[in-house]
């Protein structure tokens, strides 16, 4: 795997992000984590506003639906909205299973969506596989400046 | 079939290539509900309802488009904007499969919202590796677009 | 005799059972004679004569009349007029139209414009008993509308209960499922880090941890697949259950392999259903019958017959069978007649099952005896033309 992968997780539960950067040990994925808790953290730290300035624009972002300030699919609105950072692709990263999320994810621009699985086997299984397809098979477009 | 059936709509012109892709996602038990465009204008029709494939509904799109960028009459990248470009169409997830090692067709592709791009193997094996992992991930580990599901009585309107 | 007069000669009887009766009449000696019929009678009014329509309206506001008399032909106007006020204000008072001479046509008219009923000037012997009759109609009809405003209430209190306690289990078990989610991770997390690094207690304390979590996210689950079912606003359609089945034997393909399983059925009906929830019945009493196999490979075998209310839908299995004093038990939510280790699952598949059918309107039992294999039926309605089918148990 590539060392220079950055992956930002948007994700308010520090006990499933956690889980993620153990599922991707597991996953042997080698790059870089940044992780931030909430929807307005996470389009600071992409556009490198406020404490933010340093931060990399990452090659995959994993957004979670659930987020205090601004929601998951916000996030997502605004991220497409800009054209510096509408490349970069995000899988939807959530507990939700309902259609109206899942439809609306796709229509706002999500590139996939994945349930975040209830058991801890599928659930590392799925991180795994994330890192195969988007870090091993997929081109990923190169950081835009 | 019944063309509301439809999983994956696969889009290429290069007979080789789609035989060799039908065989990888059979092995994975993924190729009961493939239909094969050969080109963009047909593919077109098949996701806008509209031409020979007028009977089909935008209630049923596929759950996934593998895309080939170089195509006669209508390319890969025009069927993108489209279907990207269009409410009703959108949401479906597009994966470009390309031999294009262009990165200008990269950048420009994320762009315009294709969902993932798959630069095609030029060995054999990879390739078939490739799209295994491809059927698996998008039909298993995703949530596909939600459309209809049931086993509807003959003669039911839509 | 003056109206006032009439009045003061009246007040014969106790307010409190004699009925207010109001009495439009123009012809004093008319309302004097109307009146002396029910002294005759012991009809217990307390009576006010009024001879305009302005005087009426009055009377209406200062002491609502429980019954009305009124003249059809009035020095200017007609007791008929009365009707139209009444209307207007919105009040149900029965009104006894008196005449000298009507035509059977111009009766009927009358009832029809809303009169309760009409005495002739000429047979006001009647008049004791028709007033009778108008305010025990009366009374009646008002009863009547209480206890249907009453039941409407009830009803309506009922079902928002229910709908409370549906939305109560779903909330429950959906926002349960997130810190279970926690539980269940961290403690397999734990499991596998430590398994063999502490000792043997240890190890036993995080299976039992492990275990006890993961039962409670399968209950959880379950829980809210049952509380489902009363959520979901999917209207029926006419759903072909061959396709359905073989939807169902698809699910589960691994098991029935897995068990030697050999599903038959013949052949299966369009019906009006839920197809999602059919789906789930075919599943779980499929899924039972093999799940509850005996020592051969299950033999399951589903017929659909019909009648003329329902088809039923029957599915036979060659499995362990059910005592017959528990084949009702098994539908009670998470009851269960095995140990866990016997046979896996919570006890909700059949609850969930009673609870789809109920509410399309059938019914589903079990016959079996222990040992002996067992057959569920379950009945879906056909499409009713006009008749209801109340609900079942």
């Amino acid at each position: 795997m590539n060392p220079s992968f950055h992956l930002l997780i948007v994700d308010d539960n520090p006990a499933d992000v956690s889980l993620v950067r153990e599922g991707l040990a597991e996953a042997a994925y080698r790059g870089e984590i940044d992780r931030v808790g909430d929807g307005a953290e996470a389009l600071a730290f992409l556009n490198r506003s406020g404490n933010f300035g340093r931060a990399v624009t990452p090659d995959l972002i994993l957004l979670d639906l659930n987020l205090p300030k601004l929601d998951g699919l916000a996030v997502l609105a605004a991220i497409r909205a800009a054209p510096e950072l509408r490349r970069i692709p995000v899988v939807i990263f959530s507990t939700s299973q309902l259609s109206r999320d899942i439809t609306r994810s796709y229509e706002l621009g999500a590139n996939c969506y994945v349930t975040k699985p209830g058991n801890l086997t599928d659930f590392f299984s799925a991180l795994k596989a994330i890192d195969r397809f988007w870090f091993g098979s997929v081109r990923l477009p190169s950081r835009a400046e | 079939m019944n063309s509301s059936d439809v999983d994956i709509l696969l889009v290429d012109d290069s007979q080789d290539d789609v035989d060799l892709t039908l065989h990888a996602l059979r092995s994975e038990n993924l190729a009961n509900h493939i239909f094969v465009a050969r080109d963009g204008e047909e593919a077109l029709d098949f996701l806008f309802c509209s031409g020979p494939h007028a009977e089909r509904s935008f209630d049923h799109p596929p759950k996934l488009v593998l895309l080939d960028l170089k195509m006669p009459k209508v390319d890969g990248m025009q069927v993108l904007k489209r279907v990207k470009g269009d409410p009703r169409t959108r949401a479906i997830p597009v994966v470009l499969m390309t031999s294009s090692r262009e990165e200008r067709d990269l950048v420009s592709g994320y762009n315009m919202g294709v969902n993932s791009y798959i630069q095609k193997p030029v060995d054999f094996e990879e390739f078939r590796k490739m799209v295994k992992l491809l059927g698996l991930y998008w039909l298993l580990v995703n949530r596909p677009l939600v459309g209809q599901s049931m086993p509807r009585a003959a003669g039911q309107a839509k | 005799m003056s109206a006032a007069g009439t009045k003061a000669a009246l007040q014969e009887l106790p307010p409190s059972q004699a009925k207010l009766l109001l009495v439009v009449e123009d012809s004093a000696a008319d309302a004097a004679l109307m009146l002396r019929e029910l002294r005759k009678d012991h009809c217990d009014v307390l009576a006010t004569v009024v001879q305009t329509a302005v005087e009426f309206e009055q009377q209406l506001k200062q002491r609502r009349p429980e019954v009305i008399l009124a003249d059809y032909n009035l020095g200017g106007w007609s007791g008929m007029e009365t009707l139209e006020i009444l209307r207007r204000e919105g009040l149900d008072i029965p009104v006894i139209i008196v005449t000298g001479a009507l035509g059977d046509v111009l009766a009927v008219e009358c009832i029809k414009q809303g009169a309760t009923d009409y005495v002739l000037k000429d047979g006001l012997a009647r008049l004791p008993e028709v007033i009778r009759r108008a305010l025990r109609e009366k009374t009646e009809r008002t009863l009547r509308h209480h206890m249907e405003e009453d039941l409407a209430r009830k009803v309506d209190e009922l079902a928002r209960s229910n709908a409370e306690l549906e939305q109560f289990a779903y909330v429950a078990s959906h926002d349960l499922q997130e810190p279970l989610r926690m539980v269940t991770a961290y403690t397999q997390l734990l499991g596998q880090r430590y398994r063999g690094k502490l000792d043997e207690t240890a190890d036993q304390f995080m299976a039992y941890a492990i275990e006890g979590a993961q039962r409670m996210q399968v209950l959880i689950l379950d829980l809210l697949a049952f509380s489902r079912v009363g959520r979901q606003e999917m209207a029926p359609t006419t759903v072909d259950s061959n396709a359905v089945m073989k939807e169902a034997l698809h699910i589960l393909n691994a098991a029935i392999q897995e068990s030697g399983a050999v599903v038959t059925y013949g052949e299966l009906p369009a019906v009006l259903a839920n197809s999602t929830q059919l789906l789930q019945v075919f599943q779980n009493l499929i899924g039972n019958a093999i799940k509850f196999r005996g020592k051969q490979p299950p033999c399951i075998s589903v017929q659909a017959e019909k009648n003329d209310r329902h088809w039923r839908f029957s599915v036979s299995d060659n499995g362990i069978g059910i005592a017959p004093e528990q084949t009702e038990n098994i539908f009670v939510v998470f009851h269960r007649l095995h140990t866990r280790k016997e046979y896996p699952g919570n006890g909700i598949g059949l609850a969930i099952c009673r609870k789809i059918i109920a509410r399309n309107g059938g019914k589903i039992w079990a016959e079996s005896k222990d040992g002996a294999g067992t057959t569920f039926h379950f009945t879906i309605p056909l499409p009713a033309t006009g008749e209801t089918q109340g609900p079942p148990l």
